[in-house]
């Protein structure tokens, strides 16, 4: 492994957003002005979940003043997606959950773009609805896309027409049968994860301008600019160079701003209005239910080991929820699939993934990807079967968790990990083994631990580019198209550019806003994937560049390239010990003796990272050479209480620990272990809830409780490994969905070390918990 | 149906004069809706197709912010006095202290100082974090009306869920409260889903006080939110407590007896059940206490 | 619908606007203004991202009406920095990187900033009542307490 050329590598360096951000200087796609042409628009939204389009009356709605268009899918055929390109723009024929948009329209201020949604007039004939994945699966069901064999798709996703299964993935290792008979003991449970949001303080707001020449720009809150521009391109036959999306700083996206939610529907809307920019910007209330959701997941989990304790076998069926459409969702059925053991070492293995249409919200990306769905019943039943088999839950975690070349479920060999050091901080940091006193006599104490994998989840080759710009006075524009999202992306760009330049850091710029327009491609900021890929890119482009001028000087000194290096702005000779400094000749070049003729040029760099080993699964065995990049694991330790008289959990303390291959940025990777504990706390205690009809009833900061500043938890205990990677810059990999994938687990497995109740469903809510006590209390007497 | 974006069209008349007020709801009446803070108006404005066509602001009424207190008469506090005014104030500290405990539980410290007394009780909501407290200092809404001044116990104020005994020609001008009885302790204890800042699960504030002429030695006042359609006491809770001397066995019959009145709803928040013992485990725990710092 | 006639000082300079009934402080900044640090999180005083000082204390700029300002004084996040010198609570948001995405920062600070006014010296008990009104989804809270405590004592508010 390579070490840092500047010692910037390891560095807890500040963040490059961080003056903007605390002057309020920071531009948000809702900041940028447009004058008075700004148009503004509302969407009309389904009030069924599911019911055919009869016909639709918008003659009263063009006839308000103000008004300058609507739009219907009954114009527009197109549909969208990632994987599976089963969404339609706006619904045409039938709609698929209560909230999808079904017309636009547009007027000249929102308030009558308000008036005139209401005036647009909509004949329905509802249809069946169904809501559970497990139910959705049954031959009875109503189906949602009796058009599903219709569809293109990916050739890594096997949808089954004829049913409501957007994707069925499968596993079959080993030999289960003869393993049941092997097993000493045996576990087996069912658990349920309802849908969540992902609540990222900045509604998804969207500007879209079509000009007179038919060229259209998008100014979206984006995680995944160009993915974004290559599914509204495809899905509305624009040419990818006359679609031009440009993403300023993002509020917040945690999966939910990446792909393409709402923003289609701003540029079908400015279609109809040619030169004046649209603007669609989302309620808090429509944030809930118009974009994406977290999947729903009913997972039956049966695990067996050998008396001593080691893993034999595991059947696991695995129902998402995947809501109404399943474009991106298919994918996270499939990496729950290959990753479906979670982080241990088991030789027989039989699973079903399914992803399954219902009529509630999209389900999509959300932080963990899958993850924390899956490890929310395989972290309780673990739990389960080592009290079975006698051993305590970190013990037999060290047992049989995976490590660094062990043939892991897809077939594949496990690429280096450290996760019994991450098991050993996180039990020590809350002194794992000792019993602790509560802190009042109404309550009750317990610990408990859970453990974590997790992989890019991502199409086998997805790519980033980067540009690395020098100016005249040697600062240095770095160019990448992948977004600050708050995890701090542009940092670790400007700090790996930095590093290899043998530049100062401060003299580093990311160029942002992102624009396809000008930055190098990105496929999306999505999977933890930008310090390790990103980051593979801008290292790459650094290297060029810096290349590029050691070759001028050596040139100019006649010395050997490899004798030269570069320290803070200037080109030093080990041998001559002669100095050049970088500003000007950057740009103008060095002369040659005397002024006859010149050498070098404008420093550009360009690098780029593609994986190209990974490998295709077998359609009926889910084996392959190498199912992903590499995995990141990670384990948690919480110790908390609860509160008798009201059910309440108190977490005193969250322990966590994830192997990250190389610190870049270490402050940066503690402010991801902090977020993501707590935002993995607050989502074990949240649940969108509808009603009968499919209708959300908490779509609100009221009812949806997200985690305050007074429920943070007491202390949390942050670390991280380095065991490095071979394809990560300086071995690291990403960390930023990992920190909150097994905190509900954590807390569930504590809190039966509490109270002695096992919760397999969320949310953990105050009032579930305690009425389960006082029925506990009820049957003891 | 979700909210709307920002909030719909509507006039904005600041009223400089009760007869301001008088003229205009005779005038409007139907069409117009009193602001105080706003903070539930406005929200409920958003919610709603048809809001409004006036919102007449009150807030700059004469009195409308005072707080007003004399040891003989008692407290009065102008409706449109704001929950972090209340609960900073000294002599409400010192004499209501249940008050300040109870404004500080309200949403959040911002949404407080928009946020009046007079809209929390005026909004008639089953949840109000001030009713409880309102009540066990045995509150009265002073209402103004052409016809003149009159009082009516808070009891009777609130009707129903969003539904008050305000008449079409009256307005809300302060919430008056006798003095509280010599040596009066007590405190609002409040669950939400969320530490601070959510509604009210269950809310329940007890007012203890010396009383020889009772076998007890004691009185108690109790109100409770959230479990019924209106805030509300128990009295005969309250009287079983009167009865002999207080034990701890008392009080968890009383909370028994609290959980069989309450008439809680399944919602969002809670179950009914859950409600049910919140309210007996709430009251319980809040009469030891209020029972500790009286001895 | 008619408009109102107002006069308001906003951070420091005199404005005086025609606004109708139904505009909130927030859209008065963002939209009439130009003031965008101020940001829309919800619309129903919930998430604090939107706070500002009225005449001093912190209220949700979503929650007052435009004809509600007459007279009134208004300071938003671009008026705590002066001359380009951040405060001491800005500072210390920026040491301790107590942002990530940086969309709850204004209001995060607006509350705070009222805070150390009113509390030169709070405490963490102090701070999560202060700021329970601003929601974040990204920092899990602790460093923005930690910021708040490190300027009550580097110089609080100013």
């Amino acid at each position: 492994m390579k070490i840092s050329e500047s010692g910037l590598i390891g560095q807890s360096v500040a963040r490059t957003d961080i003056i903007d951000k605390v002057t309020g200087c920071a531009v948000f796609v809702d900041d940028i002005q447009f004058g008075p042409n700004l148009l503004h628009s509302r969407l009309v939204r389904s009030p069924h979940p599911h019911a055919l389009i009869k016909k639709i009356d918008t003659s009263k709605a063009l006839a308000l003043d103000g008004v300058r268009a609507v739009v219907t899918g009954q114009e527009l055929s197109a549909r969208m997606g990632l994987y599976l390109i089963d969404r339609p723009i706006f619904a045409a024929d039938r709609v698929r959950y209560y909230g999808e948009p079904v017309a636009g329209v547009v007027a000249t201020t929102e308030e009558i773009a308000v008036q005139a949604a209401r005036l647009v007039e909509i004949e329905y004939q509802p249809l069946p609805a169904i809501y559970d994945p497990v139910e959705a699966v049954q031959p009875e069901a109503p189906l949602l896309h009796p058009d599903l064999g219709e569809y293109s798709v990916a050739n890594f996703i096997f949808p089954e027409p004829g049913t409501n299964i957007s994707e069925h993935f499968k596993i079959r290792k080993g030999d289960i049968e003869s393993a049941w008979e092997q097993c000493a003991v045996v576990a087996e449970d069912r658990f349920r994860l309802p849908s969540i949001e992902h609540v990222p303080l900045e509604t998804h707001t969207s500007i879209a301008l079509s000009e007179t020449n038919g060229e259209v720009t998008l100014w979206a809150s984006s995680q995944s600019p160009f993915a974004m521009r290559d599914m509204i391109a495809q899905g509305l036959g624009i040419p990818h160079n006359k679609l031009r999306v440009i993403a300023p700083m993002v509020g917040g996206g945690f999966g939910g701003k990446a792909g393409v939610t709402m923003e289609a529907c701003a540029v079908v809307m400015a279609q109809a209005v040619p030169g004046h920019p649209v603007k669609l910007r989302l309620t808090r209330e429509e944030e809930f239910v118009g974009t994406s959701v977290r999947q729903s997941l009913v997972s039956d989990i049966k695990v067996g080991c050998d008396k001593d304790g080691n893993l034999l076998a595991m059947e696991l069926t695995y129902y998402f929820g995947g809501g109404a459409y399943n474009d991106y969702g298919v994918n996270i059925a499939r990496a729950a699939g290959y990753s479906c053991t979670g982080p241990y070492d088991v030789p027989n293995v039989k699973a079903d993934s399914l992803c399954v249409y219902t009529n509630y919200p999209v389900g999509s990306a959300m932080r963990g990807f899958g993850m924390p769905e899956i490890h929310w019943g395989l972290e309780q039943i673990m739990d389960q079967l080592a009290e079975k088999v006698d051993l305590d839950p970190a013990e037999f975690r060290r047992l049989n968790c995976v490590r660094t070349d062990d043939e892991i479920v897809s077939g594949m060999k496990m690429t280096p990990i450290n996760l019994e050091a991450c098991i050993d901080k996180v039990t020590e940091a809350i002194d794992w083994g000792k019993e602790e006193k509560p802190t009042a006599p109404n309550k009750k104490r317990g610990k408990g631990i859970a453990i974590m994998w997790k992989a890019p989840a991502m199409p086998p080759n997805p790519g980033s580019a980067a540009v690395v710009r020098f100016n005249e006075d040697a600062t240095v524009n770095v160019e990448i198209g992948g977004q600050e999202l708050g995890q701090g992306s542009f940092t670790v760009a400007a700090q790996i550019a930095a590093d290899v330049l043998g530049v100062p850091y401060r003299k580093v710029t990311v160029s942002s806003p992102i624009d396809t327009k000008y930055s190098p491609y990105e496929w999306q900021t999505v999977a933890s994937r930008l310090t390790w890929s990103m980051g593979n890119a801008v290292k790459a482009a650094a290297e060029d560049a810096r290349k590029q001028i050691l070759e001028t000087v050596a040139d100019h000194w006649d010395e050997d390239v490899d004798d030269l290096t570069i320290k803070d702005g200037l080109v030093i000779s080990f041998k001559s010990e002669r100095e050049q400094p970088l500003d000007k000749m950057v740009i103008y070049g060095l002369p040659n003796e005397d002024f006859e003729g010149w050498k070098g040029g404008p420093v550009v760099g360009r690098g780029h990272f593609m994986p190209t080993y990974v490998t295709n699964l077998d359609p009926e065995t889910g084996q392959g050479t190498r199912a992903v990049v590499h995995y990141t694991v990670g384990a948690q330790a919480v110790d908390l209480e609860v509160d008798l008289d009201t059910g309440q959990i108190d977490v005193l303390k969250i322990a966590s620990v994830y192997d990250v291959g190389r610190a870049i940025n270490p402050d940066l990777i503690m402010t991801q272990i902090e977020g993501g504990a707590v935002h993995g706390m607050s989502s074990a205690y949240e649940s969108l809830k509808f009603n009968e009809n499919g209708e959300p009833i908490n779509p609100s900061f009221v009812d949806y409780r997200i985690a305050t500043i007074a429920d943070i938890p007491g202390k949390i205990i942050g670390d991280f490994v380095e065991t490095p990677i071979e394809d990560g810059p300086w071995g690291a990999r990403g960390v930023g969905e990992h920190v909150m994938v097994q905190t509900a687990p954590a807390i569930a497995n504590a809190l039966y070390n509490a109270v002695g109740i096992r919760f397999s469903d969320l949310p953990l809510s105050a009032d579930k918990i305690y009425l389960a006590l006082d029925e506990k209390l009820a049957q003891e007497r | 149906m979700l909210a709307r974006p920002g909030l719909p069209e509507f006039e904005y008349i600041r009223a400089g004069s009760s007869q301001d007020v008088f003229d205009l709801l005779k005038e409007k009446g139907a069409d117009l809706k009193l602001m105080l803070g706003g903070t539930d108006l406005f929200v409920q404005m958003r919610d709603r197709a048809q809001g409004p066509g006036i919102l007449l602001d009150v807030k700059g009424l004469p009195g409308m912010q005072e707080i007003d207190y004399r040891q003989r008469s008692g407290l009065t506090i102008g409706a449109a006095v704001t929950l972090n005014q209340l609960s900073t104030d000294l002599d409400l500290k010192e004499k209501y202290p249940v008050l300040c405990q109870a404004a500080d539980t309200v949403g959040n410290y911002q949404l407080r100082n928009r946020a009046t007394l007079g809209g929390n009780i005026c909004n008639a909501s089953p949840s109000a974090d001030m009713a409880p407290a309102a009540l066990v200092y045995e509150g009265e809404a002073v209402l103004e009306s052409p016809r003149g001044e009159r009082s009516l116990a808070l009891e009777q104020f609130w009707l129903g869920p969003g539904s008050t005994a305000l008449e079409g020609d009256e307005y809300l001008k302060a919430i008056h409260f006798p003095p509280p009885p010599p040596g009066a302790r007590g405190s609002y204890l409040k669950l939400g889903r969320s530490r601070m800042g959510d509604l009210a699960i269950v809310g329940v504030a007890v007012l203890g006080y010396p009383d020889k002429s009772v076998p007890a030695g004691l009185r108690f006042r109790i109100g409770l939110n959230s479990t019924a359609p209106t805030p509300y006491r128990i009295p005969a809770v309250e009287e079983f407590l009167t009865r002999e001397p207080l034990t701890e066995d008392l009080i968890s019959l009383a909370g028994e007896m609290a959980m069989e009145i309450s008439s809680p709803i399944e919602d969002v928040r809670a179950t009914e059940l859950y409600q049910k013992k919140m309210v007996r485990n709430l009251t319980v725990k809040v009469l030891k206490e209020t029972w500790e710092s009286l001895r | 619908m008619a408009h109102h006639m107002i006069s308001l000082l906003v951070n420091g300079q005199k404005e005086k606007l025609l606004v109708p009934s139904n505009l909130t402080l927030l859209h008065v900044l963002r939209d009439m203004l130009g003031l965008t640090g101020t940001k829309n999180g919800c619309e129903a005083g919930e998430c604090g991202a939107c706070t500002v000082l009225l005449d001093g204390e912190p209220v949700n700029s979503c929650m007052v009406l435009a004809p509600e300002l007459d007279g009134r004084e208004v300071i938003t996040v671009e008026g705590l920095a002066k001359d380009g010198q951040l405060t001491p609570l800005q500072e210390a948001f920026a040491e301790l990187s107590a942002v990530q995405c940086g969309y709850c920062t204004p209001g995060m600070l607006m509350s705070a900033t009222a805070l150390l006014r009113r509390k030169p010296h709070p405490t963490q008990q102090d701070v999560q009542e202060a700021l329970v009104g601003n929601l974040c989804r990204c920092t899990g809270y602790q460093r923005i307490i930690d910021a708040v405590m490190v300027a009550s004592r580097t110089g609080g508010a100013e």
